[in-house]
């Protein structure tokens, strides 16, 4: 078995507040292989601001991943908290 | 000013298309879309009635590379709008931009399990570039325009509307007096062109990689400028190709799997590559790792996520390349290079002298592509012919071949040369297939017999998935798992039942006289060129291979 080094990120989400949103960020998330291991949505507020936090862990570096989130079209911002953890973790 | 006029949701629709400068739709209907057709009746859009949705999405497609401009489909609720999904992932593959407009079931319907209801919405969402699903009429029309707007708007994508019925049906007086604009994303900064040039300044032996991000950024003229200014050796991808002139001298053909073995040992060797619209697809570089080892690189794109996404770029610059690339005009010492390279080119230039009678695809190919009037425009589908035709034919410009990259989808070439030819009509148009891909669309010789559409096809006739028959052969013991196609439908006979004109050639004698008629033909033609089932693509680079690894048959 490998040893894999999965990286943990906490993401800051603003976008526009529609309610596809969150489904879109979602797919683009596991698409692009990073597992979501917790999650805060503020969305459907009425105040036209959804705000998304979000935290990841993936092998890939982080800025795949907000680049790819970025580019959605309703999405306002990304924001990286920058203490991230590493954990070990051994692949099957 | 605000115009105001009382519209339905319908007639709404073609009103703004036609701000947009939209003509031509393809489409096919439905019940969920009816208030749709119906306004269709009285507008001055012409519709193409395709003959599958699928059809409808790759004609929209192929108008929309022709012509550079969008496209648009239209589809009913459920299986209709299902049926375009192919189409449209192709479009977000190949960044093009596309509008795709469904007809729901009413609102008041909506998840219940309808007749006809699928959340197009949902599955759209990993193969649109953006999707809208509109629910309140007031909506409409700042949707449609944002739709235009998202699908030209950076890199091109496909934009998906879901409207249902009773939204088409409602009637609107309210009309925006201008366009919405989409709000602009601040992107980072990210233009390193002192570094870029501090780079180039220093390479002995640079690459100019141009991908199909050039042709969309409509910047072949800067491209080609810098090219011929600096002198740097270009290589091109699948979709890339037209961009550069086929009469650069240092100009080394397609990279990759099925490229050139000059462009793969070029960028093996390059201390530099420039990349321009391109993105490292890994049927561009085979082996990653192993991709042009010692190569610095400066990546040239208009999608942040592009940059340093397979491939650490040294210097990025971000943004329209049409402006960015004369930046970086600068004289080059790289005689040395340039003229290793100029050798190699006629060293292993393509041979089309293949012994016996039996045709040779590859010299048929060359023979159209010599023949065929300038700006003739060129489809393909997938398989060993689409290999043939990128390496064996000449592209004046990246509008002028259109094949589905990214995708691979067959089924492809039919329909996009349909919309390619109502998009150009004085152009000729030429769809280079295969006897597998063909069959994937067949059913659009029905949309060429009614509006008489003077597409001609290349049929590459092996009888074979050939394509997958030659891995077979090559990597799988030679097993030939459900590649034969040795029972064929009568292609002529096919196409006659479609009043299209027809003829099968067999034999290498008559290839000239075969093609001189097909482009001579006023009208439809199609050209069954039979050739044998066990020719192979070369070279070939094995599946995650080093480039300069390949495999060059006999
Ligand atoms: C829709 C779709 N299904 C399957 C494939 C896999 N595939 C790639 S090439 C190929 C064979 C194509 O056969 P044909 O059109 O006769 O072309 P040839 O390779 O024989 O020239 C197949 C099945 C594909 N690219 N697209
Ligand atoms: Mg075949």
């Amino acid at each position: 078995m490998n040893p894999v080094t999965l990286n943990k990120y906490q993401l800051i989400i603003m976008a526009d507040d529609k309610q596809v949103v969150l489904e879109r960020i979602l797919q683009v998330t596991r698409y692009r292989g990073f597992l979501i291991n917790g999650m805060n949505a503020e969305v459907n507020t009425g105040n036209n601001v959804a705000t998304i936090t979000m935290s990841v862990s993936s092998e890939r570096p982080i800025s795949l991943l907000v680049d790819q989130i970025n580019k959605l079209i309703d999405i306002k911002g990304v924001k990286v908290d920058n203490s991230e953890v590493q954990i070990k973790q051994y692949s099957a | 000013m605000t115009k105001s006029k009382t519209l339905t949701g319908g007639a709404l629709l073609f009103e703004v298309l036609q701000e947009h400068g939209v003509q031509h739709v393809f489409g096919y209907p439905g019940g969920a879309i009816m208030p749709i057709y119906d306004a269709l009746y009285d507008s001055d859009v012409k519709h193409y009635l395709c003959r599958h949705e699928q059809g409808a999405a790759f004609s929209a497609v192929g108008y929309a590379r022709a012509a550079g401009t969008v496209g648009v489909c239209l589809a009913t609720s459920g299986p209709g709008a299902t049926n375009l999904i192919t189409g449209l992932a192709d479009a977000l593959a190949d960044s093009i931009p596309v509008v795709a407009i469904t007809g729901q079931v009413p609102t008041a319907a909506m998840g219940s399990d309808a007749f006809q209801e699928i959340d197009i919405f949902g599955l759209s969402l990993a193969c649109t570039k953006h999707s809208f699903q509109v629910t309140d009429i007031n909506e409409l029309e700042k949707v449609l325009h944002q739709a235009f707007e998202i699908a030209l708007e950076g890199r091109h994508g496909p934009v998906l509307v879901d409207i249902p019925k009773d939204i088409q049906l409602a009637e609107v007086t309210q009309r925006l007096d201008k366009l919405s604009h989409l709000k602009n994303k601040v992107q980072l900064p990210l233009a390193d062109i002192s570094k870029a040039l501090d780079l180039l300044t220093h390479a002995k032996q640079p690459i100019l990689y141009v991908g199909g991000g050039v042709g969309m950024a409509n910047a072949v003229e800067e491209v080609r400028d810098f090219a011929e200014k600096t002198g740097m050796p270009s290589v091109s991808t699948l979709k890339g190709l037209g961009a550069i002139n086929p009469d650069n001298k240092n100009y080394l053909g397609m990279l990759g799997m099925h490229g050139t073995k000059t462009a793969n040992i070029a960028v093996q060797e390059c201390d530099l590559l420039v990349v321009v619209g391109a993105r490292f697809d890994d049927r561009v570089t085979g082996k990653l790792d192993e991709f042009a080892p010692n190569a610095k690189v400066i990546h040239f794109d208009i999608d942040t996520a592009e940059i340093n996404k397979r491939r650490e770029a040294d210097a990025a610059i971000l943004g329209d390349l049409k402006g960015n690339l004369p930046l970086l005009t600068t004289d080059l010492d790289i005689e040395n290079w340039q003229q290793r390279l100029q050798q190699m080119n006629t060293d292993f230039a393509w041979r089309y002298d293949h012994p016996g009678e039996n045709i040779f695809a590859p010299a048929v190919l060359k023979t159209v592509s010599d023949l065929m009037p300038s700006n003739t425009c060129i489809t393909t589908d997938v398989g060993q012919h689409q290999m043939w035709a990128a390496q064996h034919m000449s592209f004046d410009d990246p509008s002028n071949f259109l094949t589905s990259g990214g995708m691979g989808t067959m089924g492809f070439g039919l329909p996009a040369a349909i919309g390619a030819q109502i998009s150009r009509p004085h152009d000729t148009v030429i769809a280079v297939s295969g006897d597998g891909s063909i069959m994937m669309n067949v059913q659009e010789l029905a949309t060429i017999k009614r509006y008489q559409i003077p597409v001609k096809v290349v049929l590459i006739d092996n009888a074979k998935l050939g394509m997958v028959r030659q891995w077979q052969d090559l990597f799988f013991d030679g097993r030939l798992s459900e590649t034969d196609l040795s029972d064929n439908p009568d292609f002529v006979m096919l196409a006659t039942a479609f009043d299209i004109k027809a003829k099968l050639i067999t034999k290498k004698s008559e290839v000239d006289a075969a093609v001189k008629e097909m482009l001579d033909h006023d009208g439809p033609y199609l050209l069954q060129v039979k050739i044998d089932s066990t020719e192979n693509v070369w070279p070939l680079v094995p599946p995650n291979t080093a480039n300069d690894k390949m495999m060059e048959g006999v």
